[in-house]
């Protein structure tokens, strides 16, 4: 993640959004086979700001907004892909991917492996989740959804720098990326990002599957992505005062999930915690648990925990959302209890 | 444009020899999932020969044998791929519903009405590209009752993308009868959509060709979306060991007078074609099927170790 001094950096004002809508124009100027598709993409750059821009640079023809029909569009990710282009479709919100599922997980992911390596689906789901107050239909993360089902990269950036990186490195892929931009950071300025907050206006992906350690600790590793990532190491410092050292991975995609790095993080500082604002069960925590014990053996660790949302939908008022979804303070009180425990 | 009827006699003598030899595969278990033959419906997909060409998509249903067929993709590898082997067209990881041929465009899927919103990325393509190649998608009776249908016809409308959207009414949709839960026919949807519609009688080959012509050339020439609706008779059950009880024997057997094949060589004895001859073309076409059959069975399964290949290009995650 470094770079030379004299790289021309984009300005700390800009928020996430913006540079979302960035990687994506550099990638279509190199690539003229990348078309945008999806609900208010185009006039609009869309409803956070992360496609602004784009039609004016390309014109309608590749970027392009589409009526509410998920369905359709989804699917003409399909058919555009099997033409020779390389479609990034849209869905403004996560939660809607229920109306087009179909075209997802049946068309984009199998058709590859169906078509026995003949057919590949270099497409590009690009869509916004995470809680913003928004309650049951509007708020969830759903990346353990997409990753139980094969056949699709599923990614979740933290920080602006992985944010571009990521895009980039989606849009090159000739396999399908689901790509998981959270709601409660796009529209934050590059200067309030804790880590990874100087972009480099050039192109340059970050390799989609490998994890990093965004801060150093001795006494327990917490394992998470996307927002949960600044909360973890807003918690980190608070947990650092009361004599708890904290190490922090980013797991920045959920497909393929970079077990590998957690283990060997976990291994040294003796305990584990996976927080995930996604649903706790059958999802990304008891999966990275279980890789993890799979590779260091059921006894290697002093502490494992996981912080998640409990199988409850997402409700609407403060406290009770505040009670369901994972934040700095319910983060630090997860740390303090594993590290209780011994 | 159409064949004459001798050609078209000959192309429906192969699609139904074709579903025949598929039927063996389940009775001998080689074929060991579900299968879908469009027995009884081959004039339509015979109808379909020759208007399309390898840069024109065509993506298909579960029922997808015969317009296959009618696209060009090779019978053997067809068939090898509805066998389960790894000489098949995706070598033996797609099976009969999830047949991809990337050189012809031609691909299937097995879920009822999500053939239209592929065919609408292929229209999109065309346009994209420039080009005037066309999409269809064929949809069955029970497809056009799905949202993507409307969804897909809309957009099509609205940017008058080459959309042609073949419906093949055999009015079964499993054991509902659809037209007891459509509003309307396929055809009669086309105005809404600022479409072409028309309705024909899908046993008539010829009738097939000359409206699927009619739609695939409005399309070429910028016209927008078309829905051709043919009607024809499921003969099998909806897939191999559906008992089919929802249907009595009497409607089965009225069903049998409109086989396709019976009335085409009806027709051709009329015209005077001998009868020897034309037993000599369904010996033809049934020994060209018998030698792509054995091939076929002796070729073998994909090798076990291989189950985890293609999930991703550089392999499984």
């Amino acid at each position: 993640m470094t770079t030379a001094t004299d790289t021309p950096m984009l300005s700390p004002s800009f928020n996430l959004s913006r540079v979302i809508a960035d990687a994506i124009k550099l990638e279509m100027e190199a690539d003229e086979r990348i078309v945008v598709l999806g609900e208010d993409v185009g006039r609009q750059g869309g409803v956070f700001g992360s496609t602004r821009g784009l039609q004016k640079a390309f014109g309608d023809r590749r970027v392009r907004d589409m009526p509410i029909s998920e369905m359709a569009f989804t699917g003409m990710g399909v058919g555009l892909a099997m033409s020779g282009y390389r479609p990034m479709i849209e869905i403004m919100f996560v939660d809607f991917i229920g109306v087009c599922l179909e075209q997802v997980y049946n068309a984009i992911a199998k058709n590859p492996y169906m078509s026995g390596g003949r057919v590949p689906m270099p497409v590009v789901i690009k869509t916004a989740g995470g809680c913003i107050g928004s309650a049951a239909q509007h708020s969830q993360c759903l990346w353990g959804t997409f990753a139980h089902l094969p056949g699709m990269h599923v990614v979740a950036p933290s920080s602006p720098y992985d944010a571009k990186g990521l895009m980039a490195a989606a849009l090159r892929s000739d396999d399908p990326v689901i790509y998981i931009e959270h709601k409660g950071l796009l529209l934050s300025k590059l200067g309030d990002f804790p880590h990874g907050a100087e972009v480099p206006k050039g192109r340059y992906t970050v390799p989609i599957g490998e994890a990093a350690t965004v801060r150093d600790g001795r006494d327990v590793t917490i394992a998470t992505l996307s927002a949960s990532v600044r909360d973890a190491l807003v918690a980190a410092d608070e947990l650092a005062g009361q004599g708890i050292d904290v190490e922090v991975v980013d797991l920045r995609s959920v497909v393929p999930l970079d077990a590998d790095h957690v283990a060997a993080s976990a291994a040294r500082t003796g305990r584990l915690l996976v927080v995930d604002e996604d649903y706790l069960g059958f999802g990304l925590s008891g999966e990275l648990i279980t890789r993890v014990l799979e590779l260091l053996g059921p006894g290697a660790l002093r502490g494992i925990a996981r912080h998640g949302v409990a199988n409850v939908p997402i409700p609407a008022a403060r406290s009770l959302e505040q009670a369901v979804v994972p934040g700095s303070a319910s983060i630090a009180a997860a740390v303090r209890e594993l590290v209780a425990r011994g | 444009m159409t064949l004459d009827l001798m050609t078209y006699y000959r192309h429906m003598l192969r699609i139904r020899h074709f579903e025949e030899a598929c039927l063996s595969g389940v009775a001998s278990g080689e074929i060991h999932g579900e299968l879908h033959t469009a027995i009884g419906q081959e004039a339509i997909a015979a109808g379909m020969v020759g208007i399309l060409r390898d840069d024109d998509a065509l993506v298909s249903t579960h029922r997808n044998h015969g317009h296959g067929i009618a696209k060009g993709v090779p019978l053997e590898p067809m068939l090898a791929e509805i066998f389960e082997k790894e000489t098949g067209l995706c070598g033996g990881f797609g099976g009969h519903m999830h047949l991809f041929d990337p050189d012809r465009l031609f691909s299937t899927t097995g879920i009822v009405g999500a053939t239209l919103p592929v065919a609408l990325g292929h229209a999109y393509a065309a346009f994209l590209d420039g080009s005037d190649a066309v999409a269809v998608a064929v949809s069955g009776d029970g497809g056009v009752n799905t949202g993507g249908f409307h969804e897909s016809l809309n957009l099509a409308g609205a940017l008058k993308l080459p959309l042609v959207v073949l419906v093949e009414n055999n009015d079964w949709a499993i054991s509902v009868v659809s037209s007891e839960v459509s509003a309307v026919g396929s055809a009669e949807r086309a105005p809404a959509y600022a479409a072409w519609g028309t309705r024909v009688d899908g046993t008539d080959p010829a009738a097939v060709a000359v409206a699927f012509a009619e739609a695939v050339a409005r399309a070429r020439r910028g016209e927008g979306p078309a829905i051709v609706e043919a009607t024809a008779q499921r003969f099998r059950g909806h897939y191999e060991g559906d008992p089919d009880l929802y249907r009595t024997p009497e409607l089965k057997e009225a069903m049998a007078a409109k086989d396709p094949l019976v009335i085409a060589r009806r027709e051709l004895e009329a015209q005077g074609i001998g009868t020897d001859h034309l037993d000599d073309l369904v010996a033809e076409s049934q020994a060209q099927i018998d030698a792509i059959l054995a091939r076929v069975r002796a070729a073998e399964q994909p090798d076990p170790s291989r189950a985890h290949d293609h999930v991703f290009t550089g392999g499984v995650a």
